[in-house]
């Protein structure tokens, strides 16, 4: 089986470490407990290689023998493939993953991730397009909360799907944002007290760290 | 066994075929697969019949025998993989092919959400040309990469596939914008995903709804 070799960057600001989305990557890994190295491409000087790889200059990236996928989504179910850990074999129960791993991209995430960078800033200003932010997020929250309420993981048993989700809710629990949610919290609480997300979370950090 | 879709009742886009369960009857329609549609109201899609199908609340769902599917993007790949047509052969060409998908979605539908949004809500404040600029500045960034990406290849990674399917339905809605000319070759990507007849199809179908005028033998 070829080498798997995660790529990202060499070095972050201290605000995303912990949050960058090879911890995805990473985490997806560590539960299925496949081998595997991290190379890291310059934060400050993208160049050709990067964007041959990432056409939109970000990270991750992951090669896998001659195959080079960029996407955390898809280099998630690229990895569910090979392991019962990630998702089921059975193929009802497959398409339930997929669901909620889009799910967590383009519903949740698509909410959650406009609100955190307006954290991340600081700006309290109250316009229109920010209340538009603040409402979006509180009613897929408000829709989530139940369906998590009423079951461990998000599509049965742990999948890919939960560790997206799981990744997209912590960043809002980060700005205190799941108070009000307790089903959402207790998922976060549950899903990163698992050791491959402790595991995969120092792991990033401690990859970042070290080029200060 | 047909599958069946939700769809608005009244969209909100007026039939140019912007809502969601556009990706999803193109899809089906380029596989060839006949679906029925049930189209929803507002209040229909806040009921827990509705619910119980979508957490959100939205449309497209998808039902086939026992199994009911929310989220455009997951029934285009459950489609994709169900039937012949959206996904290459080659196990390499498919993880690229489902890479696109997700490109499409996670980053650059992102960006052209937040010139909606903006357009939508801020029209009237002094603000508005600047947040304009700046969010258009992102768009620009977006799309001149994935220009560079595409070059004057057809399609995004050898013959059309799922992931062009729901990158072209993405950068539709940048028509209007001016935005898509400033890359002549993805404004010419996006003309020929509108050419394909599945896409013509689907169209027409979701327009029917609109304008509450019957196809003819529909599918």
């Amino acid at each position: 089986m070829a080498d798997l070799i995660l790529h990202t960057f060499d070095w972050v600001p201290e605000a995303p470490r912990g949050f960058v989305r090879d911890l995805r990557v990473r985490w997806a890994l560590e539960e299925a407990g496949l081998p595997y190295s991290v190379k890291s491409v310059p934060f400050h000087d993208r160049g050709a290689e990067h964007f041959a790889h990432q056409p939109f200059g970000q990270v991750p990236w992951l090669t896998d023998g001659d195959l080079s996928i960029f996407e955390s989504g898809a280099i998630l179910l690229h990895l569910a493939e090979r392991s019962e850990a990630l998702m089921p074999a059975d193929p009802r129960a497959r398409a339930k993953v997929i669901q909620w791993l889009f799910a967590a991209h383009n519903s949740v995430e698509m909410a959650s991730l406009p609100w955190g960078l307006i954290q991340f800033t600081g700006d309290t200003e109250r316009t229109p397009g920010r209340k538009m932010i603040d409402d979006f997020l509180e009613i897929r929250l408000r829709r989530i909360e139940p369906v998590l309420a009423e079951r461990e993981w998000v599509a049965g048993t742990f999948s890919v799907a939960d560790i997206v989700m799981a990744d997209v809710l912590r960043l809002v629990d980060r700005f205190d944002g799941l108070r009000g949610y307790p089903a959402c919290f207790d998922y976060v609480e549950r899903a990163t007290a698992r050791s491959a997300f402790m595991k995969a979370h120092a792991d990033q950090v401690t990859h970042f760290a070290a080029a200060d | 066994m047909s599958p069946t879709i939700t769809a608005f009742e009244q969209s909100p886009d007026r039939g140019r075929g912007l809502a969601r369960d556009m990706p999803v009857r193109w899809a089906l329609e380029e596989v060839g697969q006949p679906y029925d549609v049930r189209l929803v109201s507002f209040d229909a899609m806040k009921e827990d019949a509705h619910r119980a199908l979508h957490p959100f609340g939205q449309i497209p769902t998808y039902e086939e025998g026992d199994l009911v599917l929310f989220e455009s993007g997951a029934i285009v790949l459950h489609i994709a993989e169900r039937y012949a047509g959206l996904l290459p052969d080659d196990a390499n060409a498919r993880a690229r092919a489902i890479m696109w998908m997700f490109a499409a979605l996670s980053t650059v539908e992102p960006v052209v959400v937040q010139r909606e949004a903006a357009l939508y809500l801020e029209r009237d404040r002094s603000w508005h040309r600047e947040r304009m600029a700046m969010v258009e500045e992102r768009i620009r960034g977006r799309l001149t990469e994935l220009s560079g990406r595409l070059g004057d290849a057809e399609w995004l990674d050898g013959a059309f596939s799922a992931g062009d399917l729901l990158m072209v339905q993405v950068l539709r809605r940048l028509s209007g914008s001016g935005l898509l000319g400033e890359c002549p070759n993805l404004l010419a990507y996006v003309a020929r995903g509108e050419a394909r007849p599945a896409f013509k199809r689907a169209f027409a179908a979701q327009r029917a709804v609109y304008t509450g005028k019957p196809l003819h033998g529909s599918v």
